[in-house]
């Protein structure tokens, strides 16, 4: 990124970058394919979108839950994850591990994730397997089978998961805790990952339950994209989940945070990590709205791209960062911006740290300009643009904003909404929301070998 | 063990009768399972109702334009109209097999230099050029590859931009001594923060057991030879390898093949310099008997375990058999590490075979990371597969399974051009026929048992296999030493008393 008038070097780039935007203009007109969105829903309140995209002979399907990590209660937390994990352990018609088998080697790929507001499934297949794929979700939505073996087997399959992802590695605590202390919401706080006490008490009857009460059609969105006719499909959607009972509406979830006032900040010693490490959280409004859109801007101009600002003031002029990475989420709710970044070795967090914040009141002083802004603009273009290349890619993104935000058609509007989005707009969510007295930092320090050595991690 | 609770939704209420009932099994199952470690928590079951198509989808792999240009840069250009944009891929050899004894890791230096400034442009002036126009622009050279990899995407428009950009870096580095003395600087990070990684640590040890010497042995540069890094290395590696004999330069995307073969004359036609005569490698032997490593990384909760040997070349005719014989043992979630370490023993969150074909044999290797306590019965259930896959012919379903996996998996690469990209520079880099694509299909489908229990007693031979376990050594040495002799290492590979 460029500061006015420091060099006759930063006057050479500043006319780079205006050649540039030039070129940057002419891609005003370049837009997103509009994709043809078939919307409906079936009797038992399954709703479901089709888009016919005959590019390459395959077809993926995703199945979105409305129900995440938001939707469990204290004593149960990592739950909805398990539950995604028994998914997998058969139905009335599928054996233990056969969903694996089925469309691993009939060619095809597949996988579940859960978040704190969603949980998805997808299969991507061959064109000539489109019953293969409908079948293995409806019977699972329709009889799910729950027995404690698998529920233990995979008890331990996500502990391991958690070990694997959390405890083994350096900064798993940061990781956790950073949303821990931020929120003040159960919903959020907590992880989705869950703690290890709370995936041991989880019984059979919790599945059970949990499966009655979130896994109904009339809670689920069935998005199918690729190499079909639509009208064939939906007769094939219909034959396979037409019957699957609908249940009652689940309990709401309120997923607002109030903001904090007054910093909150936790040190961590971590016996894994070689390194130190600075997180910071700020609360952001939620998805889908124009200041949350602003906050994806912002996120890029600060620290996305070896041009943002972090990356050329903190990594490689001042050079008291080795790396550093700020992203935002869109979240149902409360949503947050992080800004997570190493220290060169031999730099002091405190010195990383106020580099990180004498950016931000830079930032805050003069605002984002016009090549900030374009340069935002297109990077988040191409973002969105690419992830029309996988038809499974499109049809999870479809399925997100379906149950997070219900709006498929997000899929076509998001750019436009991002484009509206004005440097005036940007600047005023950096105002007041990237406030100091709003913040949560989390600093990780290695912890010397000797001195933790007794008491292993957990 | 077989009490299994459908619930269908007509009859919810069945459900809970059922769960309260199997509630109690719950616990009579660890009881059992506490007295018998090699039972199986819950077996996976094949039931054979999902509606499959038993008919595979064979597709034809569209074929790329190639090209040479006079100065002998070989063109790979492959049209995908489907979005506005494209992307380039070019492998340039030797990569880091050309690094010096003396420099491990100057071929991955030379590559993340290259953005670092050209004779035309600062390192911030690349930088802004790049994200102005919603391009990347990447360089690197992997460890135990034959090729450095630079590649760059963005929008069709900006086609010549993209070129401009990737053609300096590639052309005209100037490796300014600012940038390099700031490179140092954060690669020393990367270097520090990489030994808190189980799995590099894993690789690392594993590498070095299995090829002994530099260059084949290395995973990473060293602080040493960080700290002894100057701009005229650079410069002497760029001159020797960066050549346009030695390259090739895939293009996918949104373009016309005429059009843009005149395009990258025009930014790389100037380009010179021939082809490398082939890297030779000093023979070391492999190791002659088995071997367990143990890396110790104190406060462990998990033992990341690897265990595998040398393999093959990439154009040695048996590569179909590898691929086939390491689907059915750790290809995939469905393949027999998996179903046996996780979906029945419950040991790990998942555990996979994989095989890396080079200009020299690589390497095929298997690995999970396991909860500490387990180590031992993680140990034995590799043995029990290895020794499995050896020792019986595969039925011929599952061998059927295998094939079909391969072959109709073809479909899903149409709709990933980077991927086919990178099977055609595949084809052109390790020298294979042009029809090897159409070909291919149909080799997989001619493997037998026999070919594969004669792999696997090749590669997946007990008597030669090397391990590593990283993890906290107080706590699984005594485990790690019921299956040989152990050979202790810190973070960085030295010896532990």
């Amino acid at each position: 990124m460029i500061v006015k008038g420091r060099s006759s070097a930063a006057l050479a780039v500043g006319l780079a970058i205006l050649f540039m935007l030039g070129a940057a203009l002419a891609w005003a007109d370049v837009t997103l394919p509009k994709l043809e969105l078939r919307d409906t829903h079936l009797e038992n309140g399954l709703r479901v979108i089709l888009v016919e995209d005959h590019s390459a002979p395959v077809y993926s399907i995703d199945v979105c839950y409305n129900v995440g990590s938001r939707n469990e209660r204290p004593g149960r937390t990592g739950f909805a994850h398990l539950f995604e994990h028994m998914m997998f352990q058969g139905s009335e018609n599928v054996g233990k591990g056969e969903h694996f088998i089925a469309v691993l080697n009939n060619g095809g790929g597949m996988n579940g994730t859960t978040n704190e507001d969603r949980t998805t499934y997808f299969e991507e297949l061959p064109k000539n397997q489109l019953d293969l794929g409908l079948f293995l979700e409806a019977d699972r939505m329709r009889a799910l089978a729950i027995t404690p073996a698998n529920l233990e087997n995979q008890r331990n399959a996500v502990q391991e998961e958690r070990r694997q992802g959390v405890d083994n590695q350096p900064y798993g605590r940061a990781n956790l805790d950073i949303d821990n202390l931020s929120y003040d919401n159960f919903a959020y706080k907590h992880s989705t990952i869950g703690s290890m006490t709370d995936l041991n008490a989880a019984d059979v009857h919790d599945v059970s339950e949990f499966f009655r009460v979130y896994y109904a059609p009339n809670n689920a969105v069935l998005t199918l994209v690729g190499d079909f006719d639509s009208t064939e499909a939906l007769a094939k959607v219909k034959k396979y989940f037409g019957a699957i009972p609908s249940q009652p509406a689940p309990p709401k979830v309120d997923l607002l945070d109030e903001p904090h006032y007054g910093e909150r900040r936790e040190v961590i010693e971590d016996p894994l990590a070689r390194l130190p490490r600075l997180d910071i959280a700020y609360h952001v409004p939620p998805g889908n709205t124009p200041e949350n859109y602003a906050a994806l801007e912002l996120a890029v101009i600060l620290g996305q791209g070896e041009s943002s600002r972090f990356f050329q003031h903190l990594v490689k002029e001042k050079q008291l960062a080795s790396q550093i990475n700020v992203f935002v989420e869109m979240r149902i709710g409360t949503s947050q911006f992080y800004i997570i970044a190493t220290p060169r070795p031999g730099v002091k967090i405190e010195d990383l740290e106020q580099g990180v914040d004498d950016e931000l009141a830079a930032f805050l002083k003069d605002g984002a300009t016009a090549e900030d802004l374009a340069k935002a603009k297109v990077q988040l273009l191409r973002r969105f643009i690419e992830i029309r290349r996988s038809s499974l890619r499109t049809a999870i993104a479809i399925g997100d904003y379906t149950v997070k935000f219900n709006d498929p058609n997000l899929i076509n509007t998001i750019l436009e909404k991002e484009r509206a989005i004005t440097a005036e707009q940007v600047n005023a969510v950096a105002r007041k929301f990237l406030a100091r007295g709003q913040r949560t930092v989390v600093v990780t320090l290695p912890k010397a070998q000797e001195a933790a050595a007794s008491k292993g991690a957990q | 063990m077989k009490i299994h609770a459908f619930i269908s939704k007509s009859s919810r209420r069945a459900l809970a009768v059922a769960v309260a009932a199997t509630a109690l099994l719950a616990c009579g199952a660890r009881t059992a399972r506490a007295q018998d470690k090699s039972a199986p928590l819950s077996k996976v079951e094949r039931l054979n109702r999902a509606p499959v198509n038993k008919e595979i989808l064979r597709v034809k792999l569209p074929r790329p334009t190639i090209a040479k240009l006079p100065n002998g840069l070989t063109l790979v250009l492959l049209e995908d109209h489907k979005l506005p944009t494209l992307a380039f891929t070019m492998w340039m050899r030797p990569g880091q097999l050309a690094d010096p004894d003396d420099l491990p890791g100057l071929a991955s230096f030379t590559a993340d230099m290259l953005r670092e400034g050209t004779v035309r442009r600062t390192s911030a002036q690349i930088a802004a050029e790049v994200d102005s126009l919603g391009a990347t622009l990447n360089a690197d050279s992997r460890f135990g590859a034959s090729y450095t990899t630079v590649s760059a995407s963005g929008f069709s428009d900006s086609a010549p931009q993209i070129l401009d950009l990737m053609s300096d870096i590639v052309l005209n580095p100037a490796f300014p001594d600012t940038e390099l003395a700031k490179y140092k600087q954060r690669q020393a990070a990367d270097l520090e923060s990489q030994m808190a990684n189980p799995n590099f640590l894993g690789q690392q040890s594993f590498r070095r057991v299995l090829y002994g010497t530099a260059p084949l042995s290395l995973t990473s540069a060293t602080k040493e030879s960080l700290a002894k890094l100057n701009a005229n290395d650079l410069k002497r590696f760029h001159d020797q390898n960066y050549t346009a004999g030695n390259s090739i330069l895939g293009v996918t995307g949104d373009f016309k093949a005429a059009d843009m073969r005149a395009l990258i004359e025009r930014y790389f036609g100037a380009w010179t310099g021939k082809a490398a005569a082939p890297a030779s490698f000093p023979a070391s032997a492999a190791p002659a008997a088995p071997g367990i490593t143990l890396v110790d990384r104190p406060n462990s909760v998990q033992t990341f375990i690897m265990a595998g040997d040398r393999a093959i070349q990439r154009n040695d005719p048996s590569y179909p058999v590898l691929n086939v014989m390491n689907q059915i043992v750790g290809g995939g979630a469905q393949s027999r590490l998996f179903l046996d370490l996780r979906e029945e023993h419950s040991l790990t969150y998942g555990s996979y075979s994989r095989f890396n074909a080079e200009v020299y044999p690589g390497d095929w290797y298997a690995f999970a990371p396991v909860r500490t306590p387990v180590t031992d019965e993680a140990m034995s259930r590799f043995m029990f597969e290895f020794k499995r896959i050896n020792d019986e012919p595969v039925p011929a379903s599952e061998l059927d399974d295998a094939r079909r996996a391969i072959v109709a998996g073809f479909a899903l690469s149409l709709e990933q051009p980077a991927q086919l990209l990178g099977d055609w520079l595949t084809t052109q880099h390790f020298g294979l026929p042009m029809d090897y694509w159409d070909t291919y299909p149909d080799r997989i489908a001619s493997v037998d048992a026999a070919a594969v229990q004669a792999s696997a007693k090749k590669f997946v031979d007990l008597s030669h296999m090397q391990w590593v376990a990283v993890g906290d050594r107080k706590q699984i040495q005594d485990a790690l030493a019921k299956y040989g002799p152990v050979t202790v290492v810190d973070v960085t590979g030295k010896a532990e008393k």
